[in-house]
């Protein structure tokens, strides 16, 4: 046992300020976000699919991935639906809104780990959020050498998240389709689950394909099953899981979910790591 | 490795005591500049507690223990160490039940958040058993062995002095044995004694150790007196009656949750978190926030919290564990399984706390071989 | 156009490309490529129709006219997905209308056709209604995740009490 040594204090926070405020949807904004300190924001760095813990003092901490980076003069997003306590204080402060962050925390979308692989992204809801930072290393990289695919559903029409930028995704190249649950009168745009975005996909290479699954746990594993009947590999199939979390570093037990702590085993998974504990009521 | 395996194992000679230099012991440890903590009677049973006097100790007492009831009786002579474990374990010195782990205040530019300096204290354990021993090791690889290391823990655990005292006899509650940790202690401990009628061997485990032991009046332990406690010893080994059979036991429980036998269990188990307060390993805990009137001053607090609570798994407006079927499996294939894949150990060291304390009498170790009896 | 083009189509398509080469070719003669401009109608609930239809190229909607609410878009099927299986299964009475969202085309089979064939020929029958049968299986289970509602707004509810 070494001795002496100060320990960094893994509850401690540092402080950030809402730079800007971008409005999404009903009850869901982009807050482009700073450190206070300079040298702090200048060492900010992060990888698709990881995320923070925003601390309201006096309200509480919660986790939220990283929905984007180089806004308003090099802050990064976060993509919040207000769910509850933290997430309506947060929408409350508006810009100059000052609070804590502790992170980037967790695992990460295999972007790098998979160039030139096909890559499937498909999203559900909110879901999209911590997807979008592979959209946009996907758009950034210098050479494409596979293709990308985004099948994202949503509830309606209008609760698509970041419906402006899916032209531009499309115009540099990204295949976007998008459907709903429930249309509306003049959508003329796809209606049902987005797992039957992905039976119809034409031509899929099952070899050279990976698939980056997020939403509501349920339309993952059908997204998950379509993808398998289509012919992929679980080793090439990856989900984004939720849990409670408090201290997102294996240190309060919250997050759980059989062997994994999903705040620092996940909460990105490769499938066939998790697949046995995926889909067990309760646990 | 962890910090308890770390620590230097002397080969010197096996010390004796004598039972009249006990207070030596405690008093060198107090001038040494720790706070010693050891048993001591409450509350009707055997808790630990800071010890001045060796009249603090529960001598004359021991314990009887079995499923859901834990009883205090006289003995018929006045061994100090003579009962084998209660509610409480080191575990709320180390990691202690409520802490504020970091602060944060309010100025004219936002808020600030500091952690919180303190000067944690130097605790010295007296009495700490083989199981207890087991479970520091077991803390020690969750809260110091990955990147993340809580720093309360750290500062508590290096500062910390530990006299165990093997036991000498065993409840029926007890299977150290089925997990490997016990009744002997091997290592990470400072000293380690032997309680006989008239004194005590002595066992240095670590140079803190044999700095403390210099300082007592002490003598080689004559060869008979080895063997008087060998066979001391021996006697909790043979006391032990319970087994847990640990074969493939991550399989066995990961690959049946959705045994019926978690149902069953759930019409028994309250959910009333006693299992997991007295574990010594149990580690969950919840953070929240604590502010002053004007809210400007905000502590943030970590609290033992346990999977037994019902909104342990909250999220999106509903609970994941809502049922007790849930919480249980949880609880046991957490302590007997998956703990195997996140920290390379057994999170059970075989202690029988949970049992005892079990107000319905619930038994891990039945529970685990009535699923191994009928799984698939 | 002739039945060996229609037989590539069709051995591309997702609802007919497992089945055996013999019955996709008699699937095949059976067929015919019909194509729908965007905005027309391929028919309408309520009316008779005598083709099964597969989405070769292109887009379809199913709506169901709700009384006070209009036409209620249900389902979107692109190509490979199987259009008005009633026509086979149902007696020929569409249960929804279906509208071309992009220009599009689809392989219509005849269904007196198919239906006699099943009859005369049940390996070709087991084939045939086993591919229909995991369509509607499919689109069943699409179903349920649509009726889950699974982005709709969740209240934040504070925890109520234990079990
Ligand atoms: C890894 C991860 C990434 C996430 N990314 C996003 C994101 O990008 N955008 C977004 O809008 N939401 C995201 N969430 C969900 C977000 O954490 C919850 O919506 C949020 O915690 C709700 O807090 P609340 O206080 O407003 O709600 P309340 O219902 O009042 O919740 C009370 C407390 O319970 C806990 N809690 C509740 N729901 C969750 C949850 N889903 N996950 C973890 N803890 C929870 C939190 O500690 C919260 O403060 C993410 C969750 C996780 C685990
Ligand atoms: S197993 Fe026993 S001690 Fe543990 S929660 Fe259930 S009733 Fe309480």
């Amino acid at each position: 046992m070494s001795t002496g040594a100060a320990v960094a204090n893994p509850w401690l926070a540092a402080p950030i300020e809402i730079a800007g405020v971008t409005p999404e949807l009903a009850g869901v904004a982009t807050y482009h976000m700073r450190f206070r300190d300079a040298k702090r924001h200048a060492q900010f760095r992060f990888r698709p699919g990881q995320f923070n813990m925003l601390y309201l003092p006096g309200v509480g901490e919660i986790a939220i991935s990283l929905s984007g980076a180089g806004g308003l003069g090099g802050t990064w997003d976060h993509t919040i639906r207000v769910a509850g306590n933290v997430t309506r204080a947060l929408a409350d402060l508006g810009p100059g809104g000052s609070l804590g962050l502790r992170g980037p925390y967790g695992s990460w979308w295999p972007v790098e780990e998979t160039a030139g692989a096909d890559l499937v992204v498909v999203a559900g809801g909110i879901g999209l959020a911590p997807l979008r930072p592979v959209l946009d290393a996907w758009l950034a990289a210098p050479k494409r050498l596979g293709r990308c695919t985004l099948l994202y559903g949503g509830r309606t029409p209008d609760t698509l998240l970041y419906a402006k930028q899916h032209a531009r995704w499309a115009d540099a190249g990204v295949d976007v389709q998008t459907t709903v649950d429930r249309a509306d009168v003049g959508w003329t745009g796809n209606v049902g689950v987005v797992p039957l975005l992905l039976d119809r996909i034409r031509p899929l290479v099952p070899k050279n394909t990976v698939l980056l699954v997020c939403g509501p746990e349920v339309m993952m594993r059908y997204a998950v099953l379509s993808g398998l009947a289509r012919g992929l590999a679980k080793e090439q199939i990856w989900v984004s899981l939720e849990r409670n979390m408090q201290c997102a570093v294996g240190l309060c037990g919250h997050c759980q979910l059989g062997p994994a702590f999903v705040c620092k085993d996940g909460p990105i998974f490769r499938y066939d790591k998790i697949e046995p504990y995926f889909d067990v009521e309760g646990l | 490795m962890t910090a308890a395996a770390k620590r230097p194992q002397r080969d010197g000679p096996t010390l004796w005591l004598a039972r009249a230099d006990l207070q030596t012991l405690v008093d060198v440890l107090w001038q040494e500049g720790y706070r010693v903590i050891g048993p001591t009677v409450a509350q009707a049973a055997i808790v630990y507690d800071e010890i001045r006097s060796v009249d603090d100790l529960p001598r004359g007492w021991t314990d009887e223990q079995s499923g859901g009831s834990y009883r205090l009786k006289r003995r018929d002579d006045e061994a100090y160490f003579g009962y084998v474990v209660g509610p409480h374990s080191w575990k709320q010195y180390l990691f202690p039940p409520r802490a504020t782990v970091a602060v944060a205040d309010r100025r004219a530019d936002g808020w600030h958040m500091s952690g919180v300096e303190r000067d944690e204290p130097a605790f010295a354990f007296l009495g700490a058993r083989a199981c207890e021993l087991a479970a520091l090791a077991v803390q020690d690889r969750t809260f110091l062995g990955d990147d993340y290391v809580d720093p309360i823990y750290r500062a508590r655990r290096e500062r910390a002095f530990i006299v165990a005292v093997n036991c000498t006899q065993a409840a029926s509650t007890c299977f150290c044995t089925s997990m490997d940790t016990g009744p002997r202690c091997t290592g990470g401990f400072d000293l380690a004694m032997t309680e006989l009628p008239d004194g005590f061997t002595l066992e240095v485990g670590s140079e803190r150790g044999a700095r403390i032991a210099a300082q007592l009046p002490n003598t080689a332990a004559a060869k008979d007196t080895l063997a008087r406690a060998d066979s001391a010893r021996q006697q909790a080994v043979e006391q032990i009656s319970k087994h847990l059979d640990t074969t493939d036991i991550r399989d066995l429980l990961l690959n049946n949750l959705e045994h019926e036998r978690w149902n069953e269990v759930a019409t028994r188990c309250l959910s009333c978190t006693n299992c997991t307060m007295v574990c010594p390993t149990c580690f969950c805990n919840s953070v929240k926030d604590v502010a002053d009137l004007q809210g400007d001053h905000v502590e943030r607090v970590r609290e033992w919290d346990t999977c037994f609570n019902w909104d342990f798994s909250y999220m999106n407006g509903a609970v994941v564990r809502d049922q007790i079927r849930s919480r249980y499996r949880q609880w046991l294939t957490h302590k007997l399984a998956s703990w195997i894949d996140q920290f390379d150990v057994s999170g059970c060291v075989g202690c029988g706390r949970c049992i005892t304390w079990c107000p319905v009498g619930i038994d891990l170790t039945e529970e685990v071989a009535a699923i191994r009896e009928t799984a698939p | 156009m002739d039945s060996k083009v229609l037989a590539d189509v069709l051995a591309k398509l997702r609802f007919s490309e497992s089945l055996p080469d013999e019955v996709l070719q008699r699937v095949a003669a059976a067929s015919k490529l019909e194509g729908y401009a965007a905005g027309s109608v391929l028919f309408r609930e309520g009316m008779q129709n005598d083709v099964l239809m597969v989405v070769a190229v292109g887009r379809v909607a199913l709506d169901m006219h709700v009384p006070g609410r209009g036409e209620v878009r249900i389902l979107s099927l692109g190509p490979g997905d199987m259009v008005a299986w009633s026509a086979l299964l149902g007696g020929g009475r569409m249960t929804t209308s279906a509208v071309a969202l992009d220009d599009t085309q689809v392989v219509a089979i005849s269904a007196a056709d198919a239906q006699a064939l099943c009859e005369t020929d049940p390996t070709f029958g087991y084939h045939l209604m086993r591919q229909v049968a995991m369509a509607l299986a499919h689109r069943l289970v699409a179903t349920r995740l649509q009726l889950l509602d699974l982005f709709a707004d969740t209240p934040p509810a504070i925890p109520q009490g234990p079990d």
